[in-house]
């Protein structure tokens, strides 16, 4: 039981690597806190849920759909709110009430317009039977889950270590002030950032049917303390730490789940305790969020 | 004199009956709770639309009859959104006691969101109507409470022991694994099979693990259920646990001999839209009154139900905990029809009255002296895949059977 908690954990911990990602993007670039991400995940839910429903859309198609039509909607969000959030004194602070605002809006309105039936897209879609790893049973979806989770951290790498728009949204990330004094447009970065982050949430959204079985507009909140507790693990502000953060967060879940099964969902909570308390930098700490 | 006497009666019925009209109130305000969002929306919603279809038909015919005051009088349905938050709903209840001043409360849908309305109620001595929280707690020491829709979760799953311990064991049944979702429904329901289990001493439990009502993943868990080998699986979870692990043994490839899970057969349209008709294959459910037809003595019948609600255009899907929200609208229509006066007091001892003498599309309401239902005791079914649809066939007790068991190899 130990070796197969430790397997499906790692397979389990890459795709919320993939919840935590956009997360801690925004962070990292804007220094606010997105309390809405989890709703924008369910968004992503949604829409593969219906491009499914509706057209048959397979999901890793409507992963690139969303993709698209998220950074769209990102851009305006960003320029409609957070240059407004950066000038105030506290405006960490003030990010965490307005998106926890936004949040409520979104499962609000999600409600109203898709009713609070649950949904799912049939597992069948991502393949038929179980896939063995390493003599473990996983579900197929685990396996498109990881592997899109890892395409898309290595994304964001290449993004940001071999783009010029990636140099300069670290250049931003190390310091808001300098960038804009060398003449960095620093809203086009950060709006463009913003609209990753929502993106990627989208994107781990579209595959949420299969890794959670199934999705309602209240989900956003769960999903919430989870990215905080894998991106916290990881080192705030540290996208690339997210995968490190993801994978103990996986596999610390079905250890939990094997060894102490009803305090399972004290896990995040314990996790972020933890870090908190002992390395409040998170594993990588400063020095890897400046690379 | 005795001329006179009879003379000053007369002249003052006519007072009389004036003040005895003047007592009864222009509308009987019934005091609901509902989750329009969060994990209990979808058990909540179904039960609130229920009793809001009961409300509206009541009304339309002039309102509900109150034998106190001899007259019909409306009903005013206030129904506060929860948002399936505890915190809130407690609040909320307390509004409707102290603010609103509701004749009747009626609690929200499950166990989680009534578990809260219990102790108030009890603390302003109000009458509780307990449409769907079966958990065991609620009945001890507890005179301001009666369970209207379903059986208390102390004896539910009887019958699943029952079944086990007599054509499981006959099967080759010797050994069952438990898992089940750590709140005040199905961790009781779980204390009770185990205890049935355990008293018949037939069967080995070789697994036996609470987790978080919240859980969305059960990969881990089949396997290392899986890992001991049982021959019987019983899953006691809510609707998205019973979605996600059923789903999750389907991907898994795992296979048992016999799955017993609850929400298939209480909520079958949302779990085969989410799970498909191969993942409800030969899974044992509870058989509840929304695929098995009861002769009513009062209110509507299944069918004629199904199309009130059909026409209400909800968007929700039907099944059990919509007819628990229309049964719950039928008990408190009778117990107006009984009841000396809308006193809590009063009332309590009306909905005990209707114990044993009413008959609804939810099977016969009979309360134990606690308040706990034990008349509406689902059968136990099994779904049979026919293309695209399910079939779910009463398979125990034999007196209800009307299908064979499918046990597998």
């Amino acid at each position: 039981m130990l070796t197969g908690a430790i397997i499906s954990g790692l397979m389990f911990g890459l795709y919320f690597t993939l919840v935590g990602l956009g997360l801690n993007l925004v962070f990292g670039v804007m220094r606010i806190v997105n309390l809405a991400h989890g709703d924008f995940l369910m968004l992503g839910s949604f829409a593969a849920y219906w491009l499914f429903t509706l057209f048959g859309l397979h999901p890793l198609l409507a992963a690139l759909a969303v993709l698209v039509v998220f950074v769209a909607i990102g851009l305006p969000i960003y320029y409609g709110v957070v240059p407004r959030l950066l000038i105030a004194r506290d405006s960490e602070m003030l990010s965490i009430i307005l998106f926890f605002g936004l949040s409520q809006m979104i499962e609000a309105i999600a409600s109203i317009a898709f009713g609070t039936n649950e949904r799912s897209i049939p597992g069948r879609v991502l393949g038929s039977g179980p896939v063995s790893f390493l003599g473990q049973r996983l579900p197929s979806a685990w396996v498109f889950g990881a592997a899109v989770s890892a395409v898309a951290v290595a994304g964001v790498y290449l993004y940001l270590y071999r783009t010029r728009l990636g140099t300069l949204t670290r250049a931003v990330m190390v310091s808001r002030e300098e960038a804009l004094a060398t003449g960095i447009d620093v809203h086009r970065i950060s709006a463009i950032a913003f609209g990753i982050g929502i993106a990627l949430a989208g994107i781990a959204g579209v595959f949420a049917p299969f890794m959670l079985g199934s999705v309602t507009p209240a989900m956003g909140a769960d999903i919430n303390v989870a990215a905080f507790a894998v991106i916290v693990v990881g080192t705030l502000g540290n996208p690339l730490g997210t995968v490190i953060g993801g994978i103990i967060y996986g596999v610390g879940l079905m250890l939990m789940q094997t060894y102490l099964s009803s305090w399972a969902n004290l896990l995040p909570n314990l996790l972020l305790i933890g870090v908190l308390l002992i390395r409040p930098e998170g594993l990588f700490g400063r020095a890897v969020r400046r690379a | 004199m005795l001329r006179r006497s009879l003379l000053g009666f007369a002249a003052t019925l006519p007072l009389a009956t004036r003040a005895w009209a003047q007592q009864a109130p222009a509308e009987i305000k019934i005091g609901h709770l509902h989750a329009s969002s969060g994990p209990f929306a979808s058990i909540s919603m179904p039960v609130y639309t229920g009793l809001k279809i009961w409300v509206d038909e009541t009304n339309a015919s002039g309102g509900a009859y109150v034998k106190a005051f001899d007259k019909k009088i409306p009903l005013k349905l206030i129904s506060y959104d929860d948002q399936s938050s505890t915190a809130t709903a407690a609040t909320l209840y307390n509004q409707l006691i102290t603010q609103d001043k509701v004749d009747i409360l009626v609690a929200d849908s499950g166990s989680v969101l009534t578990s809260v309305a219990v102790p108030i109620a009890k603390e302003h001595k109000q009458f509780l109507f307990d449409p769907t929280g079966t958990g065991a707690p609620f009945f001890v020491d507890n005179p301001w409470i009666a369970l209207i829709a379903d059986p208390v979760s102390t004896i539910w799953p009887k019958y699943i022991a029952d079944y086990l311990n007599d054509e499981g064991v006959k099967a080759g049944i010797k050994t069952v694994a438990i898992l089940y979702s750590t709140n005040d429904f199905t961790g009781t329901q779980a204390n009770a099979v185990r205890g049935f289990i355990k008293a018949a001493g037939k069967l080995d439990i070789v697994y036996d693990q609470g987790v978080p009502t919240n859980t969305s993943n059960y990969t881990v868990l089949i396997n290392n259920i899986a890992s001991k080998s049982p021959d019987a699986v019983i899953h006691l979870g809510y609707v998205g646990n019973d979605i996600a692990f059923l789903r999750n043994l389907q991907d898994s490839g795992q296979k048992f001999r016999f799955l017993f899970s609850i929400y298939p057969g209480i909520e079958t349209e949302e779990l085969l839209k989410n799970v498909g008709p191969e993942g409800l294959k030969n899974v044992f459910t509870y058989v509840t009154s929304a695929a098995y037809e009861y002769k009513p003595e009062v209110g509507w019948t299944l069918e004629q139900f199904r199309a009130a609600w059909d026409k209400a255009n909800s968007g929700l899907n039907f099944g059990f905990n919509s007819i628990a929200g229309y049964t719950t609208g039928l008990v408190l229509q009778e117990t107006l029809k009984v009841t000396k006066s809308l006193d809590q007091t009063a009332l309590r001892d009306a909905v005990f009255s209707l114990s044993g003498k009413l008959n609804t599309l939810d099977g016969p309401f009979v309360l134990d002296e606690h308040g706990g239902q034990i008349g509406e005791i689902t059968p136990l079914g099994q779904f049979e895949v026919e293309g695209k649809e399910v079939k779910l066939n009463v398979v125990y007790p034999p007196a209800l059977a009307n299908g064979k068991a499918v046990i597998g190899k």
